[in-house]
């Protein structure tokens, strides 16, 4: 504290008042953001995130809700762009824009907007924020594009605005790409919006504190953050720590494709290295370097300070090395969009090579991901078409102390369909939704539970839908002597696919989605039996699998008998 | 204006306001003749709530003879309630669902309310495992019969549970809004078979589309409904016992007042009663100082709660939660969905404990020293310095006269504390170091306040802010600074306000049922017969209190784009067409989100009808005397926010002011229960009728 505060002109408490400022500004932003878009993605499954940076592109705050993904590649895009349009060129009114995977957050429906600030013709920072937009054109994800062409319209970093007029071209290049144009234009809209609430709240912050510019306080931010950050990394021993993960996916010609990871601990530095990671495929599995690099900084400040506000100060003391070429770092024009299926192991590989040093600080495997997301598209009987998205989440790993949350979504942040609502869009009935006994992985600490969900097709016209899940081959694996979840699967009329992919129902077809379970955590047999009693009486394990991976508890489990239903708890006993 | 309003033609009759708290149990009696008021506070009985309130009630009868058998009827809000719910103390429920849906409480929406913490937990269900059990019987989205109800299953459960020992269940089947055929089924076998069983429908509860907000709602309210109608009949005949024979009604957490047999079979209703009585009081006052647009604020010991007025109406959730994991994280609670006053906790108050937290940054909240041990300056055992302990080293609150003099407050043992803990660890000056811990607190609750309104679509400036409880006053100048807003409202008696807002309260009560159709496939004809079915619905309940008074009937559509996950509550009183509901839909559309789409289909989700009796009340206060002069102020030395420094502040006593006097800042204004503090720039009108209004002039730093 002493050491920042000597080094800048505002005061201690000042500047703590202001980056609680800053902070809630990236907050409205959010929230306008939220209120004003279209996108059933921005405003249920919070996939957007929103930035402020000072008038050298520096990060000072970001939304609390937000995507990893976004917030974590943000930082960087800002920097591009002021590479391609340095600071010294813009006027008031310019806005920018891209959604080039290379230079954004890694697939075409993720756009950035960045309004430049400016208070009496001086430029005080940035407002720049990311949302994932409905549609960006090509062949709708596509899981089987082999080129990102297929995948949409890039649009290079470029002025949306100039001097407050619009760039028309670029509307109407936009507009004639996209499916639901309207819609995609009006979210365009909804970014520009939140821009300008928080440039607003921005030039009134230096008007009432008579503030300069914020280039003091976007220094203090990220210096003090930095130093938290590299505090908590000197809690790790120095060394290596290493970790090979599978991605819960397979290659064009089933392949197994993995991420290898090495964590050099120096003080209070870390480097990250993933030599040895596959290469790229002709499948849109492809990460690019800054959503690799976004998900590489969000485990290691989940692990080492997940209370303090995110800013580039976190990454600072990490530095990456991804070779090009592979899969995590993927050379133009690879596929992209469904990124998600890999980047999420990132978090895995990284926890994973933490664990060999501090154990209490990471998460087992979860079953969480990759992301399952089901869209499926037909008529109902009366010929009205339908889209509609069908989310729903495995089970969390495990934790050192605890057990693994049941049913909810990791490393980003979706809220579930409601059953009711899919009814009600679709000609589909849900016949199950339910718990899966023995889901979780055993250990000390229990995965958490996944679930199963059957969809049947009560309509007369076929359904198509596009079906992503994972984990097929091999379940989340547990940490530390924990045992793996259970496997994933997708069943339609009880025949298993073997991949994700493209299915039709048809009428009366009954589609059956088996979610992942989580990870154990630590050795089955330091697990209390009292914990293993509540998992019984609760449902969460069956008699017959808690002899089988608990043996140690076996005589606690025949003096209790058969299953009798008692006063349970589901709230996981840990 | 006031005159205006009509005047109750009775002689002498009363209306008794009762507000159970946590540790004091409030009554207002409110003399209908003369808009005067009488204030009375007692211990809470814990055990029997009860008790106290009989006890505080026979008081008030001793004091003013007579008032018990004038008195129209007693007004009460309780939190037994939610003390039920967050001590888990309900009674033993079950809960019966839809074949395969019986983990829908267990699921919750399955999303995370922190990124970045991966040792999060989330609230423990109601209702476990062993008794959320499943039925054949199936419903489609169209409220057609999939599935016929297996009732020889269903009596079999039944009498299972039965015999676990279970008093109440919740039954919660798939579409139930849309067709509650089963569902009253199994209400019918029950009242047959199990005549002690307590049953709550979904589909009376809640009748709205959305398992999780539907079910978590439904089974609340069966787990706390056994508690609530014997406790009724106890309150009654104990106030009966002291003279009170007439009615007894209940505070929603919606605003409005209702009868007990309603509060009975619907007790989720009841769960935030007593914070609204604040939001409603604020809003009369509102209303006789003319101003429509006010950000409402209490700040009491613990929290700070913060409601908005908006074009004179107090907003109303369907989103509220209860028992969060993490007090102030939105989505770590357990959701009820039925209509809340819509306001939110702060953690922020006189008792927030300051500290350096992990980082070294100054923390203030939302950890909190309560009543025990209180703040430092309490002298109570308090170790930890607190917001309190700030104010008065910052002479904003004066050692001899807190609490009207009768509690005298350790000005050096506060000092030395906040020196030793926070001063010495930032390099700060005791002084500095009070005024960060004060600017902090102000600064979070402006932020949360910033939020609030912005998830509205509202901006601070345009409003006034209302400030009372024990803490609001002194903070508000300073607030309304970081928000923006040049004028407040100080009530007279702020420390009080909260338990008048219960005498204000209309009879009122919302119904609503999910129809999920699209606008094109829907006559007016089929709405209409909705609309009119609710009506009647929620007019019955309204009847109950005031038998044939006029009504007042607000329907209120929910809508969106099909496909669209959230919706616009659109006004639909006076509604002719479809047309015009969608033409509404777009125009409300385009004002919140800068733009409609023509060439969208449009739906609608849920319809709300809302049917109130509004209460003839006279000027509700305590006027200032309108003649006369200020008298001199003493002065005293408090710090000043702008210049950094102490200067000379005037002090007046709230019951010495004059009415139409204007009084420069830098003032203060005390009475036996709250502080006003107006810095520099502010000035201080005095309005005969009974409140302060601030106007800020100057609000740059």
């Amino acid at each position: 504290m002493n050491q920042v505060k000597s080094d800048h002109d505002l005061g201690s408490i000042d500047f703590q008042i202001l980056w609680t400022r800053i902070i809630s500004i990236a907050d409205e932003m959010a929230i306008t953001l939220v209120r004003t878009a279209f996108s059933h993605v921005v405003r249920e499954n919070q996939d957007y995130g929103c930035g402020i940076y000072d008038a050298d592109g520096r990060m000072m705050a970001q939304s609390t809700q937000c995507t990893p993904g976004h917030i974590g590649a943000m930082p960087i895009v800002v920097q591009d762009m002021l590479e391609k349009y340095p600071a010294d060129s813009l006027v008031p009114g310019d806005v920018l824009i891209t959604n080039d995977p290379w230079l954004g957050a890694g697939h075409t429906p993720d756009i950035f907007i960045t309004t430049p600030v400016f208070s009496d013709g001086k430029l005080l920072g940035f407002a720049c924020n990311c949302a994932h937009h409905i549609d960006i054109g090509g062949r709708m994800g596509a899981p089987d594009a082999r080129q990102v062409y297929e995948e949409g319209i890039i649009i290079p970093i470029s002025k949306l605005y100039q001097a407050g007029q619009a760039n028309d071209g670029l509307f109407e290049l936009i507009h004639r790409n996209v499916r639901m144009p309207e819609k995609v234009i009006g979210d365009l809209r909804a970014q520009l919006a939140a821009n300008d609430v928080a440039a607003q709240r921005l030039v009134a912050l230096v008007q009432e504190r008579r503030l300069q510019d914020f280039t003091d306080l976007a220094s203090m931010i990220n210096a003090f953050t930095e130093d938290a950050m590299r505090k908590a990394i000197g809690q790790i021993p120095d060394g290596k720590y290493g970790a090979t993960v599978a991605i819960p996916d397979v290659g064009e010609d089933g392949d197994e494709l993995s991420i290898k990871v090495e964590l050099t601990v120096s003080g209070g530095d870390i480097e990250v290295d993933f030599s040895g990671t596959s290469p790229q495929v002709n499948l849109p599995l492809n990460c690019v370097y800054n959503i690799t690099y976004a998900y590489t900084i969000f485990p290691l400040k989940c692990a080492l300070h997940p209370h303090i506000p995110n800013n580039e100060g976190c990454a600072r003391p990490i530095q990456l090395k991804v070779p090009v070429g592979s899969i995590l770092n993927a050379e133009f024009p690879a596929a992209c969009m469904w990124r998600t299926s890999s980047v999420y192991s990132c978090t895995e590989a990284i926890f994973e090579a933490l664990a060999q040093a501090i154990p209490e600080k990471i998460m087992a495997p979860s079953g969480s991901y990759p992301l399952w997301l089901s869209i499926f598209r037909g008529e109902h009987d009366d010929g009205r078409s339908f889209v509609a998205h069908f989310n729903a989440q495995g089970g969390q790993g495990a934790r050192y102390a605890k057990d693994g949350v049941s049913t909810t979504v990791f490393p980003p942040n979706v809220m579930n369909t409601p059953v009711e609502m899919f009814e009600a869009e679709t000609p589909m009935l849900c016949e199950q939704k339910a718990l899966i006994p023995d889901s979780g992985g055993a250990g000390r600490h229990r995965g958490g539970s996944a679930q199963r969900v059957v969809l049947r097709n009560t309509g007369q016209a076929p359904i198509v839908g596009s079906v992503v899940g994972g984990r097929f081959e091999q379940g989340a694996k547990g940490l530390a002597g924990g045992r793996a979840g259970s496997k994933g699967a997708i069943h339609v009329n009880g025949t298993r696919l073997p991949r994700s992919e493209q299915v039709v129902l048809h009428s009366d077809d009954r589609l059956e989605l088996t979610y992942p379970g989580g990870g154990g955590f630590g050795e089955p047999a330091e697990r209390n039996v009292e914990a293993i009693l509540g998992d019984l009486d609760a449902g969460v394990i069956t008699a017959e699998k808690a002899s089988q991976d608990y043996p140690s508890a076996q005589e606690a489990l025949s003096r209790r008998g058969r299953l009798s239903p008692g006063p349970g708890d589901d709230h996981e006993p840990t | 204006m006031a005159d205006a309003m009509a005047r109750p033609s009775r002689q002498a009759a009363y209306r008794l306001g009762c507000d159970v708290g946590g540790t004091f149990t409030d009554f207002v009696l409110l003399d209908m003749a003369t808009g005067r008021y009488d204030v009375h506070k007692v211990l809470t009985s814990q055990d029997d709530p009860s008790l106290a309130i009989a006890e505080g009630a026979a008081e008030i009868d001793r004091r003013r003879p007579g008032a018990a058998a004038a008195t129209e009827y007693v007004i009460h809000g309780t939190t037994l309630v939610i003390n039920a719910i967050l001590k888990r103390q309900g009674a033993a429920t079950a809960i019966i669902t839809t074949r395969g849906f019986s983990d829908i409480l267990a699921f919750r929406r399955e999303h995370r309310y922190d990124i970045y913490d991966l040792d999060a937990d989330y609230p423990v269900p109601l209702i476990a495992k062993a008794h959320r059990r499943e039925v054949k019987e199936r419903v489609n989205a169209d409220g057609a019969i999939v599935t016929p109800l297996d009732e020889a299953e269903l009596e079999t459960l039944l009498a299972e549970l039965v015999e676990q020992g279970i008093e109440s269940i919740a039954v919660c089947f798939l579409h139930a809004y849309a067709n509650p055929t089963h569902e009253q089924r199994v209400a019918a076998i029950a009242a047959d078979k199990f005549p002690n069983l307590l049953v709550s429908l979904s589909s009376r509860v809640l009748p709205e589309i959305r398992e999780y907000e539907r079910t978590s709602t439904t089974a609340i309210n069966a787990y706390v409904r056994p508690l609530l109608g014997p406790y009724i009949d106890r309150l009654e005949s104990r106030l009966a016992e002291c003279g009170y024979a007439r009615q007894v009604y209940m505070m929603l957490s919606g605003g409005g007042v209702i009868a007990p047999k309603t509060a009975t079979e619907f007790p989720v209703r009841m769960v935030e009663s007593g914070p609204v009585g604040g939001a409603l009081a604020a809003a009369h006052l509102g209303k006789l100082a003319g101003i429509e647009d006010l950000i409402i604020f209490d700040i009491g010991g613990t929290t700070a709660k913060t409601t908005v007025l908006h074009e004179g109406r107090l907003g109303i959730t369907t989103t509220y939660e209860v028992d969060r994991v993490h007090r102030f994280k939105r989505g770590s609670g357990i959701p009820i969905a039925v209509p809340s006053v819509d306001l939110i906790e702060i953690g922020t108050g006189g008792g927030s404990i300051a500290a350096i937290n992990e980082l070294g940054l100054l923390q203030v909240g939302p950890q909190s020293a309560e009543s025990e041990p209180g703040p430092v300056c309490y002298r109570l055992g308090g170790d930890q310095p607190t917001v309190t302990d700030a104010n008065l080293l910052l002479g904003y609150l004066d050692s001899e006269f807190f609490l009207g003099g009768t509690m005298a407050l350790d000005a050096p043992g506060a000092e030395a504390c906040i020196a030793a803990q926070i001063g010495e660890v930032l390099g700060l000056s005791s002084v500095e170091a009070a005024f960060a811990i004060h600017d902090v607190a102000n600064e979070n609750m402006a932020a949360s306040i910033r939020m609030f309104m912005a998830e509205k679509g509202l901006g601070p400036s345009q409003t006034a802010l209302a400030a009372f409880g024990g803490g609001g006053p002194l903070h508000a100048d300073e607030i309304a600074r970081k928000l923006g807003v040049r004028r407040m409202l100080i009530p007279r008696a702020a420390g009080v306000f909260a338990a008048l807002g219960f005498l204000v309260a209309p009879v009122a009560y919302q119904v609503s049922r999910s129809y999920v159709t699209e606008l094109d496939t829907v006559s007016m004809k089929e709405l209409e017969c909705i609309l009119v079915e609710l009506d009647q619905q929620a007019a019955d309940q309204v009847r109950d209190v005031v038998g044939d008074a006029p009504l007042t009937y607000q329907r209120e559509i929910d809508v969106c784009y099909s496909g669209q996950g959230s919706t616009v509550r659109i006004e639909a009183n006076g509604l002719a067409s479809i047309d015009e509901l969608k033409r509404r839909f777009a125009e409300d559309y385009a004002r919140l989100y800068g733009q409609s789409y023509d060439d969208l289909p449009v739906q609608m989700v849920t319809i709300r009808v809302t049917v109130s009796s509004a209460q003839e009340l006279p000027d509700i206060g305590l006027p200032f005397v309108e003649e006369g002069d200020l008298p001199v102020p003493r002065w005293r030395p408090a710090f000043a926010p702008g210049s950094r420094q102490f200067s000379d502040y005037a002090v007046y006593e709230m019951g010495q002011l004059v009415g139409g006097a204007e009084i420069e800042g830098p003032v203060i204004v005390e009475d036996s229960s709250s502080t006003l503090i107006a810095h520099q720039g502010s000035r201080v009108f005095v309005d005969p009728r009974g409140w302060l209004e601030v106007e800020i002039e100057d609000a740059a730093r």
